[in-house]
């Protein structure tokens, strides 16, 4: 197969939903004439027509309450929230109904709710966010960011697939990384995969900041710093397997994440390494991410969000403690 | 201009069975077609969903219930619209639908077990097409539309009932879901139980215009009718039900009522209402109202009035003994049971260390 | 006929209690199921209860006016009827099923206590050891309280355990032909690999002027008259400050990853410190937003700090640049000293010294000093090196009292 970016991807992964069960629906601002303002949709309503891929109002909280509704008579809802900005209207759909509607009734909800997230696009407020930590907090949902086209592919296939409601945060700023992908090859929820295997300090990355934690191993190696980077791919689930048996070998961690340090998803993590992996620690652990501000203007952006040295930097000072 | 959807006369069945006033007309009273049997059935259902209100109340004031919230006034609406839908139509309700629950077969006493604080829902909806009780107020009338537009994709022939009270329709939802519905042409009819009070705010003080009339806004007819006639609201439900059904899109009926008990238990409604508009009310009280039309119809005679009132007792006695002796299901289930349909490895593990730490030593 | 109890249950989402307004039955008075038995009033209503039993009322707990506890006992009425077993809770339990009030038990459920960690937890003594270390200790059998740290702050690392857990022969075993093995851990392995790194990854050359330091020394004597005494380091610092802010390229590092040179905004002065248990270089953040006084106090206060082993790991890092001293005595000149990575330059300052010095045609006894620099050759070339030394020299130079 040819490279495809990871745009192409999830635009591959929705056309095989859509194939493959006709109770697949894919709906949101912008998703079916235009094909989504990322083009994410491209083609998928000439393709499967406007009853199963299609525009809606401009109104996120209805955009997520249908799918209750939807998902009560069988249909399968993957709608789009078109930035990760515009996701709070829905809060309250997504906190008060798709998380608890199982468990207020029985009925699954199998909901998949696609959003662009995170930075480094040189965009305008309210368009380089990232809400994850507010959805890992809520207990019902599942929580997902690949960081490569293939892995796109195919948590996306899981997400659809899956009975319970998945929150699947796509890192705009990857949509154009290009890559082989194998469609057969199944990444199922809750498992991450070591992205590069190393062995001085571990470093969990997911989404956009796994590249950038890749780079760092790079970088390091030069040095003669061996970085061990984690995708996480899931973030709730956490797959706290894979990140203690890198700590075994490793006993130094780095969680690096976009979203602002403080309350972060970065702060269960090591909450959990603290609590499963305590005897395993050879030096605090280090949280890389964004300041505890709202995001910045654009062209500041590369001073807030993690950059290779600030990992670099982490790394030398896990290092540090013997 | 011309994308706009104007709402024609001929567009709306509804209107013409109707007064200016919102009062169902003679004839309109006259051609519902329901049988002796069917009428007085009505009655039966109200008296008996407002006696298990009572029965609730009481059993709250007891200890039994931690909260009740009570629909007295309001059963006109409740019977009126359970009457007027097929059982496979489905009906989105807020939290005060306790007695449209019990007309769609759904045990009272099992219903109640969701305010005695044993489970969040307590029924399947699909086996009775009656959603469960949302507490957000407004939050479920998207999830209406939703199953409204699910029914327009299967090329279903049921129709959805999304209702709500005046309260919600301050709320962003209730407006996303209107528009929602009306582009869509969602087979969805909106019934808005106008009792005139949200907890301690007044109608007045809620919205500044009509309710109904904004469904010309969304593209569909709206009506405001008289909440307190269990044949109004059938009549109009019916209609608008089968004018959604042929697939002409959403209608909105506001039914005038009011809710002549507290918001809840937790609530004392002399902080901020007057006896004299409950005793305004009182006289449109639906069941009084109800029962003296059908004996001036010659309908119903005291002693079929008796036998109503002794079957009633005894299902609310029974009720009351089937509440006290729910099973209280295990701890672990209760919490963790339904959360997922694949739950992670993590949930399991944290419902397997709790359900341990709950072994006595 | 058994005599049931029936207790106040919590009216309304978490009440606590209630006052007693006025019974409507009284003793011996026969009641029916929901027949009203009074009227209360709680914190947010007045309501009527209603009898749960029918029966005879027995006996009346409270008083019109008192106030009556949530799960305290209202009304005994010898049920009528009834058999007992209807009723199978009633008494044996305060009725309040959900609401909580005070001190009822929580029938049936009880959590097992939290088994303790089945590590034995440290002694409280001044061991600094991180959680993976101690428990290392603890399977190889070392008592953390007799070994020395060599980590930050004198932290106990893993090799120090491992060194500690070895026989004591074969840690520093003579071997046959004389020589000695030191295990290398802690500050020692750090500054090595920071020095590989730099030797290994930055070409760096080096430059060397004298400077005329009796302006310098003559502002020394002057504060030390007036018992302000001050060593020549913060006018070091400051001098470099200075030279920076013409040259802000000396400021900065190399990022192979991007082909970038990053100028930093702050000036960070690493300070090389020699201490008993290496080389520590603390980092004086922000030297170029401060006066010559804070300089000295900051500094005075790094190099106690680094010397204690008492600075956080946070305050060796991060620095832009670095100041070192070689020769503070003794016949030593100057050295060639070597690139703090991912640093651009390291300036190192010879001792203080009476020389001779040719001033205005004539050769007089003036105070001098060397300064060398070393610089990465990927930012900075030999002319901007140069321009650097002489702008630093100058400075220097141009200290007044």
């Amino acid at each position: 197969m040819e490279p495809v970016t990871m745009a192409k991807a999830i635009n591959l992964s929705l056309r095989d939903a859509l194939a493959g069960d006709d109770d697949v629906l894919v709906f949101g601002e912008d998703v079916g004439t235009l094909g989504g303002v990322f083009r994410i949709t491209d083609g998928l309503q000439k393709a499967f027509g406007s009853d199963r891929v299609f525009d809606t109002p401009l109104a996120e909280s209805a955009i997520i309450g249908i799918c209750i509704g939807l998902a009560l008579r069988g249909f399968k809802p993957v709608p789009e929230i078109q930035f990760d900005g515009f996701i709070y209207p829905a809060f309250d759909q997504i906190v008060s109904h798709v998380a608890k509607y199982r468990n207020r009734t029985g009925v699954s909800m199998p909901i998949t709710i696609r959003v662009p997230f995170g930075g480094r696009i040189g965009a305008v407020e309210h368009h380089s966010e990232s809400p994850e930590a507010y959805f890992t907090h809520t207990a019902g949902l599942k929580v997902v960011a690949p960081s490569t086209p293939g892995d796109a592919y195919a948590l996306l296939q899981s997400a659809i697939a899956d009975p319970d409601p998945v929150i699947f945060f796509e890192p705009k700023a990857r949509y154009y990384l290009k890559e082989e992908i194998d469609t057969a090859k199944e990444v199922p929820i809750g498992q991450a995969r070591v992205a590069r295997g190393g062995s001085g300090v571990t470093v969990i990355a997911y989404g956009p900041t796994v590249g950038i934690a890749l780079d760092a191993a790079k970088a390091a190696e030069k040095e003669n710093i061996s970085l061990e980077v984690i995708d996480l791919r899931s973030l709730s689930p956490l797959d706290m397997p894979t990140i203690l048996a890198s700590l075994q070998k490793t006993h130094r961690a780095i969680v690096v994440h976009e979203a602002p340090v403080f309350g972060g998803f970065g702060g269960e993590i090591v909450a959990r390494i603290a609590d499963d992996g305590f005897d395993l620690l050879e030096a605090p652990i280090a949280r890389i991410g964004g300041m505890d501000t709202p995001y910045p203007p654009a062209r500041y952006e590369k001073l807030y969000l993690p950059d290779v040295d600030r990992i670099l930097e982490a790394a030398d000072l896990a290092l540090a403690y013997g | 201009m011309a994308d706009v959807v104007r709402v024609v006369a001929a567009d709306d069945p509804v209107r013409p069975l109707f007064s200016p006033a919102g009062e169902l007309t003679a004839d309109a009273r006259g051609t519902l077609g329901l049988s002796p049997d069917e009428l007085r059935d009505l009655y039966h259902k109200m008296v008996w969903i407002r006696r298990t209100d009572q029965e609730a109340l009481n059993l709250q004031r007891q200890g039994e219930l931690g909260l009740w919230g009570p629909y007295q006034g309001q059963e006109a609406i409740h019977v009126g619209t359970v009457a007027a839908l097929r059982p496979t139509d489905w009906i989105f309700p807020s939290y005060r639908e306790f007695g449209m629950g019990m007309c769609r077969g759904i045990d009272p006493a099992e219903m109640l077990t969701l305010f005695r604080g044993l489970s969040h829902g307590p029924w399947d909806p699909r086996r009775y097409h009656f959603a469960p009780l949302v507490i957000p107020v407004a939050s479920q009338v998207p999830h209406a539309v939703g199953m409204a537009m699910g029914s327009r994709f299967k090329h279903g022939d049921d129709v959805v009932l999304s209702t709500f009270g005046d309260g919600a329709t301050s709320k962003g939802d209730w407006h996303e879901a209107m528009n929602f519905a009306g582009v869509f042409r969602a087979p969805v009819v909106f019934l808005c139980q106008n009792n005139r009070w949200a907890i301690s705010v007044p109608l007045a003080k809620q919205t500044a215009g009509s309710i109904a009339e904004r469904a010309q806004g969304y593209g569909f007819p709206g009506i405001r009718i008289d909440g307190n006639d269990v044949l109004a609201v059938l009549a109009a439900v019916r209609a608008a039900a089968a004018r959604a059904r042929q697939g002409d899109g959403p209608y909105l009926i506001e039914a005038m009522t009011y809710r002549m008990g507290p918001h809840t238990t937790s609530d004392d409604p002399t902080r901020y209402r007057s006896e004299t508009d409950l005793e305004r009310w009182n006289v449109k009280d639906p069941i009084p109202r109800y029962r003296e039309w059908l004996q001036g119809q010659g309908l119903i005679d005291e002693a079929s009035l008796a036998a109503i009132n002794r079957e009633v007792e005894t299902a609310v006695e029974a009720t009351r003994n089937r509440l006290k002796s729910a099973p209280v299901p295990a701890a672990g289930e209760a919490i963790f049971g339904r959360v997922y349909q694949h739950p992670p490895d993590s949930f399991l593990e944290e419902r397997q260390e709790f359900e341990s730490s709950l072994e006595s030593n | 006929m058994a005599d049931q109890t029936f207790r106040l249950p919590d009216l309304g989402e978490g009440l606590t209690e209630a006052q007693l307004v006025a019974w409507r039955v009284q003793e011996g008075a026969h009641v029916d199921v929901n027949a009203p038995l009074c009227d209360v009033e709680t914190a947010k209503a007045v309501v009527v209860i209603p009898s749960p039993w029918a029966g005879t009322v027995q006996k009346l707990h409270a008083r019109p006016g008192d106030s009556v506890a949530v799960g305290a006992p209202l009304v005994t009425i010898a049920a009528q009827g009834a058999p007992a077993s209807a009723e199978p809770a009633a008494e044996a339990a305060p009725s309040t099923l959900v609401g909580y009030g005070p001190g009822g038990p929580e029938a049936g459920i009880r959590r097992r206590a939290r088994v303790a960690p089945s590590a034995a937890v440290e002694p409280s003594t001044d061991v600094r050891a991180a959680p993976f270390v101690r428990q290392m200790a603890k399977e190889k059998g070392v008592d953390l309280a007799q070994v020395t740290g060599s980590g930050p702050g004198g932290r106990i690392t893993k090799a120090d355990v491992d060194s500690a857990a070895a026989p004591a022969a074969a840690a520093s075993a003579p071997s046959t032909d004389g020589e000695r093995r030191i295990s290398v851990v802690g500050i020692r392995k750090a500054i090595a690999r920071q020095m590989v790194r730099s030797v290994s990854t930055i070409p760096q050359f080096t430059e060397f002027a004298i400077f005329d330091a009796t302006n310098l020394m003559a502002a020394r004597e002057q504060r030390k008259a007036s018992g302000r005494p001050m060593t020549p380091l913060p006018y070091f610092i400051a001098g470099v400050v200075k030279a920076v802010r013409a040259y802000p390229l000396m400021n900065s590092s190399w990022d192979e990853s991007r082909d970038e040179i990053i100028v930093k905004q702050p000036i960070n002065v690493g300070v090389a410190v020699n201490t008993s248990q290496g080389l520590l270089v603390p980092v004086l953040r922000g030297a170029d937003k401060l006066e010559l006084e804070a300089i000295a106090e900051q500094s005075a206060h790094l190099v106690d700090g680094a010397r204690a082993g008492t600075l956080p790991p946070g305050q060796m890092s991060g620095g832009t640049i670095t100041v070192t001293n070689v020769g503070a005595s003794g016949p030593v000149e100057t050295g060639t000293p070597i690139i703090n990575p991912p640093e651009c330059c390291v300036v190192a300052f010879g001792a203080i010294k009476p020389r001779p010095m040719v001033v205005n045609g004539q050769v007089l006894a003036r105070s001098g000093a060397w300064i060398s620099i070393s610089v990465d050759h990927r930012i900075v070339d030999g002319a901007l090196a140069t321009e650097f030394l002489t702008a630093l020299v100058a400075e220097l130079e141009s200290i007044r009292a």
